[in-house]
């Protein structure tokens, strides 16, 4: 049962994550630290994208604001980031609200290109407004730091970002089995159904775009757990097309997929760098492959959605709808 | 500034941008057609247009041929690998089921592969021109100044554009293309091969892509990174609507024209985010851009 | 429930993460009676490859050459070689690897300044000695660490002050038209650029600063046009270098152009794009290191390149231009090493880099550290190119902008 299968993956996870900071080098749980990113990252997507059908390609700005406003408070006041990730996770959401009236007004094509350039748009601020962001110098940030235990090194923050993704993931699978989340489905299979039923699909969809966004922006304030610096050149839209890709391959609207897919291409973006030369290559074929032979993904949620709804119908408990 | 100045501005700013512009319509057609017939954006489009440089680099270089022979035969390669890309790749992709994002997707992998593919040649390692196409004289036109290649780039992109007029409204395979695009399912009826018109459709983006190369690489210079001028395409197909062909073809201009007015009366450092501005402000206020008909209802 | 096991497994290693400290390291890691390793790192792949690639190369056979002369107090040299890709978290991550991984004694890598600048703070927490590449890095030697190195090439802000020296000695320029890019690069050799021209009565600088991937040149060259400067200095890259040269070719513009090092990796390729030799009338290109390639006292360096990769050197295009700037750094971390005594530490070895001078017989002026300075060469030649033949102008111009901390 599709039940057992979670339990048994999440067990096993939980086994090797605690695991992991007494075998492993300090470079092995940098390389988790940043996949716990990468999840965060990818949950976000998942529920503007996967659950509510609203193709935000501005996912690396939300990340970017939450890098910059966690950074910044860390150098400013050092709080406890628990206050940082959820001051950067708020900024972010409040902007995400904002551009969510771009959702209102286009959809597919049309709302991908508009929110593509915003992001550009918000990477050219980063890179130029130099008091705020020390523009394309970089942005330096001193550690965080959790009552009154300072995290000077990927071992100290490891407890912090796994826990972080954790959470994620628990808030995304809640999200996902509440109202809420019904009423994104409903907006993602049909405006006009879903106004039907009840639901303002305007509304929602803003809602949607604002959560979206305070994900990247918590991710970007667990990326300061760990990183000590940050230049825009990584908050564009290659970073958001990768995420992008991890939703697509692991199966859009399934949070399985996001999470399997934030692992395996943010596994295959460092092993890339081993290779040297042939990198851009072999990444491009992986890409192709997986549209060629697997396009829907490794896990569809859609698809499960309907099997599980044929299987209600004829009588027999179904599965789960994560 | 002077009037004089501001005057000699504009005309250097506008006639230098219609040059270029006319490079950025020639591949804004080009995304635009194969949206329209496809649905989808390409997003390899600026690694195609790479690609075509690249090949009549190494005709010339490599192979030592000449130019009466490298164009025609980078025209038909880089054609030819587009079409092969779409039979292969694309329709497997819709074969298994992928849609909008898959095929976007996918055409991001074609991007890469053919970055990655130009490095492994090593003729990347230094910005490269092609030998100039003709005489560099320059010719003066009021305060301004434009070189006779200028001249040629102009020209040749308008005779590509009206070649297109031409194929789209009195040929058949056209007009196949038009239907396609309008309604696949009842030009399969009428018996229109669907993947025949979208490799052909390919192809030829492919074509318009490789002539924009082979004429303005001499005047921009071509890097494995070059692909990057895409996105100006699509800023161009966004304003002039990416569903109209003339609307690419005067997007192209409009974007040619304001970089250059933005670097001449703003700042030369806000050239780089000028058509992002101008894609957020068109699908804001005019989505269907400037020749893009009435505002698209998607049937729910 | 599921999630219990989440939150058992998660509190877990929160107490595992917190109760672990970093223990104390009795002796540095990386090296033993026989072997000293280096972590080696640069772009060897992607657009930033011709920066990396046979500059890695020029460390890899110095190194090669010092092991066959025995090694450092009969330690030889071993080498993990990593791809930065030219990319901040790439760098970030190879340096990890490097110093957590590979357990490497000092660092030796970065050809990109922007990425460098990325490992900065990881460096200084993880007390490694840093000596970059042929990055200028300026943004990770100003303030200066008591762990990083780097500017062998050229300091970035040295290259603006030095090009300003130059336009203003022998040209007996006021007005100088100046084109950089809107970068960290560009920022900092305008800011010497600046302090360099008010050294001097009268100078003043008219700046344009464009995107390095910018395709039209019209708006800026007519900017330049119209402030009518006597000389215009270029520190852009490659291509939107030869874009402005047949820009200003275009319009008739031909008052002297000097083209700093940043743009000058393929100057036969340059001709080409140039449109030809036409446009290179009044042209002027600089130069870090000490002489042409044709130089007989360069002559060592070229020879040890064929040498050690005869396949390579065999290919067109190779060594690329920027190889000879690998040697410097390798050269100073075997010096450092070696003054460091018979049992090096990493604190001896940044002790023998406090006040340190070393003729490399590769760059414009010795590398010279000092304790308020880490970068090392701030010196550069200049030569008329005509397309053809290089003239070398005599002297060296030496940048004057110096660090003052911020109060």
């Amino acid at each position: 049962m599709k039940m057992d299968f979670d339990k048994w993956a999440l067990a096993a996870a939980a086994v090797v994550l605690a695991v992991l900071p007494f075998i492993a080098s300090g470079y092995i749980l940098y390389i988790v630290n940043l996949l716990m990113i990468y999840i965060v990252l990818a949950l976000g997507l998942h529920i503007v994208i996967g659950e509510t059908g609203q193709f935000a390609l501005s996912h690396a700005a939300f990340y970017g604001i939450g890098i910059y406003v966690a950074g910044i408070i860390n150098n400013a006041w050092h709080p406890n980031l628990v206050i940082s990730v959820l001051v950067a996770g708020v900024v972010a959401a409040g902007l995400g609200y904002l551009l969510g009236a771009l959702a209102i007004r286009m959809r597919d094509i049309y709302l991908a290109l508009s929110t593509f350039a915003f992001g550009e748009a918000m990477q050219w601020v980063f890179l130029n407004w130099n008091e705020v962001t020390n523009g394309s110098n970089g942005y330096q940030m001193s550690p965080a730091w959790f009552f009154g235990f300072e995290l000077t090194s990927d071992l100290r923050a490891y407890p912090f970002t796994v826990l972080g993704a954790a959470l994620m993931l628990w808030v995304t699978v809640w999200l996902s089995r509440s109202q809420l989340g019904a009423a994104f489905r409903a907006v993602r299979e049909s405006d006009v159904a879903a106004q039907a039923m009840g639901v303002n699909a305007n509304v929602i969809k803003r809602v949607a775009f604002m959560c979206s966004a305070a994900y990247a922006g918590m991710a970007g304030g667990l990326y300061t757990t760990f990183a000590s610096f940050i230049h825009p050149e990584s908050l564009g839209f290659w970073t958001t097309i990768l995420i992008l890709i991890m939703i697509v391959v692991g199966g859009i609207g399934s949070v399985r997929g996001a999470v399997i897919g934030a692992v395996i291409f943010g596994l295959i973006s460092e092993l890339l760098r081993q290779v040297l030369s042939f990198q851009e290559i072999i990444y491009g074929l992986i890409l192709i492959g997986f549209m060629m032979f697997a396009p829907r993904g490794l896990f569809s949620g859609r698809r499960r959605a309907r099997k599980a709804a044929a299987a209600t119908g004829a009588g027999s408990s179904g599965g789960t709808q994560a | 500034m002077s009037v004089a100045d501001i005057w000699l501005f504009l005309q250097q700013g506008v006639l230098s941008g219609l040059v270029t512009g006319s490079v950025y319509a020639l591949l804004a057609v080009a995304v635009v057609i194969v949206f329209k017939t496809t649905d989808v954006p390409n997003f390899a489009q600026g690694e195609i247009f790479m690609v075509g440089g690249y090949v009549a680099l190494f005709m010339i270089l490599v192979l030592d041929w000449h130019y009466a022979l490298v164009i025609p035969v980078t025209l038909i390669a880089v054609a030819a690998i587009c079409a092969l890309f779409q039979r292969v790749v694309m329709e497997r992709v819709i074969a298994s089921k992928g849609v909008g994002v898959q095929l976007v997707i996918a055409t991001l992998g074609l991007a890469y592969v053919l970055k990655g593919a130009v490095r492994q040649t090593g003729l990347g390692d230094a910005p490269r021109s092609l030998p100039a196409l003709i005489a560099p004289d320059t010719v003066i036109i009021g305060d301004a100044v434009l070189t006779r290649l200028d001249l040629m780039i102009l020209s040749t992109a308008l005779v590509v554009m009206l070649g297109l007029y031409v194929l789209f409204n009195h040929t058949r395979t056209g007009k196949a293309m038009r239907a396609v695009g309008m309604n696949p399912k009842a030009s399969q009826i009428v018996g229109v091969s669907l993947v025949r018109i979208r490799m052909l459709v390919w192809a030829l983006a492919g074509l318009i892509s490789a002539v924009a190369a082979i004429l303005i690489t001499p005047k921009i210079l071509i890097t494995p990174d070059i692909g990057h001028i895409a996105i100006l395409a699509f800023a161009a197909a966004i304003v002039g609507g990416i569903t109209s062909i003339p609307g690419a073809i005067v997007g192209g201009f409009i974007i040619g024209v304001a970089e250059n007015l933005v670097g001449l009366f703003v700042s030369t450092n806000a050239i780089v985010v000028a058509p992002f501005l101008a894609i957020l402000i068109v699908l804001v206020v005019r989505p269907q851009g400037i020749l893009g008909g009435k505002a698209q209802v998607k049937k729910v | 429930m599921k999630f219990n096991a989440i939150r058992r497994a998660a509190m877990c290693m929160a107490i595992a993460g917190l109760g672990l400290a970093p223990a104390a390291q009795a002796a540095d890691p990386g090296i033993t009676d026989t072997t000293i390793r280096i972590g080696l790192f640069s772009p060897l792949s992607g657009s930033g490859m011709a920066y990396g690639f046979d500059v890695v190369n020029a460390a890899k056979m110095y190194y090669d050459k010092v092991n066959k002369e025995g090694g450092i107090h009969g330690r030889k040299i071993e080498l993990v070689v990593e791809d930065t890709r030219c990319n901040a978290n790439d760098l970030v991550a190879a340096v990890k690897k490097l110093v957590e991984q590979d357990h490497v004694f000092l660092l030796n890598g970065g050809s990109c300044s922007a990425a460098v600048v990325a490992a900065r703070e990881y460096v200084e927490r993880a007390k490694v000695p840093f000596f970059m590449l042929n990055a200028s890095g300026d943004g990770a030697l100003y303030p200066p660490s008591k762990y990083i190195y780097g500017a062998f090439s050229i300091s970035q802000y040295a290259v603006g002050g030095s090009v300003v020296e130059f336009a203003v000695d022998h040209f007996k320029a006021k007005k100088i038209g100046y084109i950089n890019h809107d970068d960290a690069y560009g920022g900092w050799n305008q800011t010497a650029a600046e302090f360099q021209a008010k050294r001097h009565d009268g100078v003043s600088l008219s700046v344009q600063s464009i995107n390095p991937s910018i395709n039209d040149v019209t708006a800026p060259m007519l900017k330049v046009r119209a402030a009518d400067p006597d000389v215009l200095l270029l520190t852009t890259y490659a291509r939107p270098a030869a874009l402005i040269i047949k820009k200003a070719h275009e319009l008739g513009w031909n008052k002297p152009i000097v083209l700093t090092v940043t743009g000058t990796a393929d100057l036969t390729q340059l001709v080409e794009n140039v449109g030809g030799a036409a446009a290179l009338q009044n042209f002027y290109i600089q130069d870090v290191v000490l002489g042409l390639p044709s130089d007989p006292k360069m002559q060592w360096v070229y020879d040890m390149y064929k040498e050690y990769y005869p396949d390579l050197a065999a290919k067109p295009g190779h060594p690329q231009s920027y190889m000879p700037y690998g040697l410097p750094p390798a050269m100073t971390v075997v010096k450092a090493l070696e003054d460091a005594g018979p049992e090096p530490t990493r604190e001896k070895v940044l002790a023998a880099l406090q006040n340190f001078k070393l003729e490399t017989g590769v760059m414009a002026s010795p590398v010279e550290f000092t304790p308020t300075d880490h970068a090392a060469q701030k010196s550069a030649i200049y030569m008329k190119f005509d397309g053809q033949n290089r003239e070398l102008i005599p002297g060296t111009f030496k940048s004057a902008w110096t660090y003052t901390p911020k109060q």
